[in-house]
């Protein structure tokens, strides 16, 4: 029986349009999520399968020696499949001539994600036996030559080497780089026990089959073995990545706060509207277990149908979405299972959460309401309200980002809000004490109204700031993190590199740069030379140190030093000042960093077996995605200027100028270019589709917001028509009563702007402090116009609702009551 | 106490405490209500006559004293126990109707039947509505019936379960005079055929007058009285 009532009360309230607001606000939650975590799935999918793309696998070991067989037959017992190759620096002689070359040796299968690029365009294949492609400018430095002598073998040049896809992107590679199979090693005889050769194994298969994989083979590495995946920060796209997956979070797990904040808000009325209900039935002898049973029922009937709309609104978002993806972006799949259990998942644990305290004063309400209808359930202390919506929060958030880092700043900003909240509510109370229903100005009237719906208004703070803060906080975050992207790569980032430039050919390089108006970057001469003292101090290798040495750990590969005598773009100082001098340095802060380096400590390079000794005297931080020639450091020129040098610069060539490279390449045969563009064009796909999908969780967002700030207008209507119908019976003026409302709303609506400004810089600063690595600023502007903002938008909304109210007659007010 | 007796009510006494401290309302209360019968209890606002009917109905607790209804003491018993009661043996109609706004006419009246697990609830309402002159208006909102008819909707709903006793907190306060002879005539014919003992708080002298016994409440105190018809209502 009491499931027929639970039933039936769930028809006809939702027939009657009274359940719209409470399932319209966990159909949000739920939406926000599922849609969210399908859009952001796909797109992980897709930027780690692109990404993939780069180190033309999904995963890779590289070890200094061939690794031990059973990691090959756990990845058959797993269903991985692998090629493996090798890399190693020998010499070419041809025409005469010797050349320091980086071989490859692939065999077949290579590559496993992606192609390579030849001059003529992208293959399938790889070489042919006792064949090797190689890089152009190899020829340049040869001279024209049909076959070359590698070790003990001789090779035809077949083709022309464009790219490998895990080329990696280094424009300091001095040596040119030649591919070959695998099988041809044997014959030159160069591999010897005790060669420097690196072994690579390149490994896919199904993302569960990988992960299993990753999981057993790990642990059996040795320190000389590194294991390799798009996102371990040695691809180009790692960082963008990672930023973008992080924003997307925050987004969705902000939305889904806001979401909650409305279930919260809607709660509440639905447990406000059912107060006489309850009263009724237990004044007829409806027991506590029946009442209970009844709107368990009712509830669970409600989140059933919230749950169902904001499953299919996330699926559809999702597959709306993905039409706007570009179309190799779209035949990435979006998971299914993981949105539908998080969607469901926040359904069910928001509406449980945000209920149970309007629900207990529910079922607390006496039956003695029906003769005296202003008796209340038992007052629950409201600590217990806001832990369990705390806790709702934290259990989601932590569910859907699974960072403990972003959910504890998502609930430290809001329980700065409630803090904050706290403060406003009890001045409110408490220092307009006096005001009483004074009705001289409209201004008094809406002070006074301020006061005396001070519990009301208290939430419809709560509503109005929390959609504020989300607000700023995202709209500032996409501003900087779009901007940030914008900055690396602007219009017009240099897509082609060009090393190895001799000092003979500056001018006339410059020159052909003049002749053809080619956007460059400033040249930048490149030393070669190692680190080997700090503060007088001999460095050890990380290697020497593993096998017990003592001392201070260097860097042990050969690092390229330039001069310059301003600071490069896309450079900036963070400590000391920028003026090298003949005996000071300029040091990139990561390597200053790693090498624990303070100003004025002294630094020996070893350039061509002499030793020169510098002065730190400025820490920069450089932009590496920046694309553009960047140094760890940068001396004056005096010092350097008496070593043997090449150039670098990298500049910017559009499809109508392509053809402009042929020429380069012919007058400077030398001088290498490097293609960068499919990586900048990578990066800008990347940008992209971030860009839509951080408009779409901005669109979200202020859906989520309306929704919240209709859900508080609306709660407050009926307190104020009784109240409009006796100030009008007493004689106030409908310009008056207009008036005071309109100020009214302005004034909760500047609180709320307020807040609403002090929280989103907390938070901001958390985020770009602890998540996002970004430079804080604050946002001076805001202070202002937030609370204006707010002010206009709650009078405007306020005000329309009241319209109908306050354009009634008194008699029609006191009828309608 | 009379095996007929509905509600015996002894030294019943109920003391709220206010900002200015503590308020006696209902001082000392005796009284004996036979089985079937009915008792109006007249008085002016704030004597008590609501404090001391949600008393009687087992909808709130006295300080001190004792309350037997049908023979059942209320002493002592829990929120479920008293529930228990009201649902077995007591029914209400309130002055402002108290009916589910979001339930059709019908759906309302067969509630307090569902909830004593009645078996045939929708056809005894249906019987019901028949009686009050609404079997055009089951499917009916409250907000679309007028007073009249949404108070002829609680009536039917008072009577579905056949309670022993049945409390009218100024049945007809919210009605016109046309309606309110109506409802009142509803009131005793259904009450007459049950056999249901009344109990009728009422500002209305001529309503009063209708019951076999007047009671009058002031300052917390109970008194019988003789009712002059004639005379202006109790303000």
């Amino acid at each position: 029986m009491t499931a027929a009532i639970g039933w039936r009360l769930f028809v006809r309230e939702l027939q009657q349009g009274q359940l719209l607001l409470i399932i319209l606000a966990i159909t949000l939650a739920v939406l926000s999520v599922t849609g969210l975590a399908s859009v952001s799935g796909r797109m992980q999918n897709a930027i780690a399968g692109e990404a993939t793309k780069f180190i033309a696998a999904d995963r890779v070991l590289s070890s200094p020696q061939a690794i031990d067989p059973t990691i090959l037959a756990k990845a058959d017992a797993a269903n991985i499949q692998y090629v493996s190759n090798l890399q190693f620096n020998s010499m070419l002689f041809a025409n005469d001539k010797l050349q320091l070359v980086t071989v490859r040796a692939v065999e077949t299968g290579y590559p496993l994600k992606g192609q390579i690029e030849l001059t003529s365009g992208p293959v399938d294949t790889i070489p042919a036996a006792n064949s090797l492609w190689f890089e152009p400018r190899l020829v340049s430095l040869l001279g024209p030559t049909e076959s070359v002598e590698l070790g003990m073998a001789q090779f035809k040049l077949a083709e022309s080497l464009a790219r490998l896809p895990d080329g990696g992107f280094n424009p300091f590679a001095s040596s040119p780089l030649v591919l070959m199979r695998l099988d041809d090693v044997a014959k030159t005889e160069i591999i010897q026990p005790g060669s420097r050769v690196t072994y690579l194994y390149h490994f896919v298969g199904a993302n569960a089959d990988m992960a299993q994989f990753e999981q057993t083979i790990k642990p059996l590495l040795t320190t000389t073995q590194r294991w390799t995946s798009p996102q371990s920060g040695d691809t180009p796209i790692a960082n963008a990545i990672n930023r973008a997956e992080q924003f997307l979070l925050l987004a969705s797990l902000l939305g889904i706060a806001l979401a909650c904040a409305a279930i919260g808000i809607a709660a509440q009325r639905y447990s406000e509207r059912h107060y006489d209900v309850v009263a009724m039935l237990k004044t007829f002898g409806a027991s506590a277990k029946q009442i209970r049973q009844i709107f368990a029922l009712h509830l669970g009937l409600v989140t059933f149908v919230g749950v169902l709309f904001g499953l299919l609104g996330g699926v559809c978002l999702d597959f709306g979405l993905s039409f706007l993806l570009p179309i190799e972006m779209q035949q990435y799949p979006a998971p299914m299972l993981r949105p539908i259990l998080l969607g469901i998942a926040t359904g069910i644990i928001s509406a449980i959460m945000f209920s149970a305290y309007p629900l207990l004063k529910l079922l607390s309400i006496p039956p003695l309401r029906v003769i005296n209808r202003d008796l209340q359930g038992v007052t629950l202390g409201s600590w217990l309200h806001v832990l369990l919506s705390l806790l709702a929060m934290s259990i989601l958030g932590y569910l859907y980002s699974g960072s403990l880092k972003l959910t504890v700043i998502v609930i430290a900003a809001v329980v700065l809000m409630a803090l904050l909240l706290a403060i406003v509510g009890y001045f409110m109370i408490n220092a307009s004490k006096g005001i009483g229903l004074r009705t001289a100005t409209p201004l008094q009237l809406a002070l006074a109204g301020l006061r005396r719906r001070s519990r009301q208004n208290a939430i419809q703070l709560v509503g109005f700031s929390s959609a504020l803060v989300l607000l700023l906080t995202i709209f500032a975050l996409r501003q900087d993190l779009l901007n940030e992207w914008q900055a690396q790569l602007p219009e017009k980032s240099p897509n082609y590199f060009l090393v190895n430039i001799a000092p003979s050919e500056l001018s006339s390089i410059t020159q052909f740069f003049n002749q053809h108006q080619i956007q460059s970057t400033d040249i930048y001469p490149v030393i070669r030379a190692r680190l080997s003292m700090i503060n007088g101090e001999q460095l050890i290798s990380a290697e020497q140190e593993k096998q017990g040495d003592q001392g201070r750990v260097g860097i042990s590969r050969e690092l390229n030093l330039t001069w310059h005598d301003k600071l490069p773009a896309n450079n900036a100082i963070t400590q000391g000042q920028f003026n090298p001098s003949a005996n000071s340095v300029s040091v990139e802060s990561g390597v200053a960093e790693r090498l624990d380096l303070e100003l004025g400590d002294s630094l020996t390079f070893v350039i061509d077996q002499q030793a020169v000794t510098v002065v730190v005297d400025s820490i920069r931080q450089v932009q590496w995605e920046s694309l553009q020639p960047n140094f760890f450091f940068i001396f004056n020129q005096q010092t350097l200027a008496p070593f043997a040098y090449t150039s670098m610069a990298s500049f910017y060539l559009d499809n109508s100028q392509k053809d402009l490279v042929v020429d380069l390449i012919k007058q400077f045969p030398t001088v290498s270019v490097i293609d960068v563009g499919a990586i900048v064009t990578q990066l800008k796909q990347i940008v992209d589709q971030v860009s839509v999908a951080l408009t779409l969780v901005m669109v979200l967002v202020l859906l989520a917001s309306s929704l919240v700030m209709i859900a508080q207008t609306e709660a407050g209507m009926a307190v104020r028509r009784r109240e409009l119908a006796v100030l009008r019976t007493f004689g106030a003026t409908a310009s008056l009563l207009k008036r005071a409302t309109a100020y009214e709303f302005a004034l909760l609506g500047a609180i709320a702007g307020l807040l609403a400004v002090i929280v989103a810089e907390f938070a901001l600063y958390l985020l770009k402090t602890q998540i996002f690595e970004l430079v804080v600023n604050w946002h001076w502007p805001w202070w202002i116009l937030a609370p204006l903002l707010g002010a206009i938008i709650v009078a405007s909304l306020g005000f329309v609702k009241c319209w109908q109210l306050l354009t009634l007659s008194c008699k029609e007010l006191l009828q309608n009551h | 106490m009379n095996s007929a007796s509905a509600i015996v009510v002894s030294n019943l006494t109920k003391t709220v405490s206010t900002q200015a401290g503590q308020l006696t309302i209902l001082k000392g209360i005796n009284l004996e209500v036979k089985s079937g019968e009915t008792v109006a209890i007249l008085g002016p606002s704030g004597s008590g006559k609501s404090t001391l009917l949600g008393l009687l109905a087992a909808l709130d607790s006295p300080t001190s004293g004792e309350i037997l209804l049908d023979g059942v003491s209320l002493t002592g018993l829990s929120e479920e126990q008293k529930a228990d009661i009201r649902k077995q043996k007591l029914s209400f109609i309130f002055q402002s109707f108290m009916l589910v706004e979001t339930l059709t006419a019908l759906e309302n009246v067969m509630l307090p039947a569902e909830l004593a697990g009645i078996a045939d609830a929708k056809q005894k309402a249906l019987a019901m509505l028949d009686k009050v002159g609404l079997s055009h208006r089951l499917s009916h909102l409250p907000s679309q019936l007028s007073g009249g008819e949404q108070q002829r909707v609680a009536i039917a709903r008072a009577f579905i379960a056949n309670p022993k006793v049945l409390f009218a907190d100024e049945p007809t306060g919210n009605l016109d005079h046309a309606n309110g002879t109506m409802i009142a005539d509803m009131l005793f014919e259904l009450n007459a055929e049950q056999h249901t003992t009344l109990i009728l708080v009422t500002h209305d002298n001529e309503l009063a007058h209708l019951c076999q016994r007047q009671l009058v409440m002031n300052a917390g105190e109970l008194s019988e009285t003789v009712i002059d018809v004639a005379k202006e209502p109790v303000q």
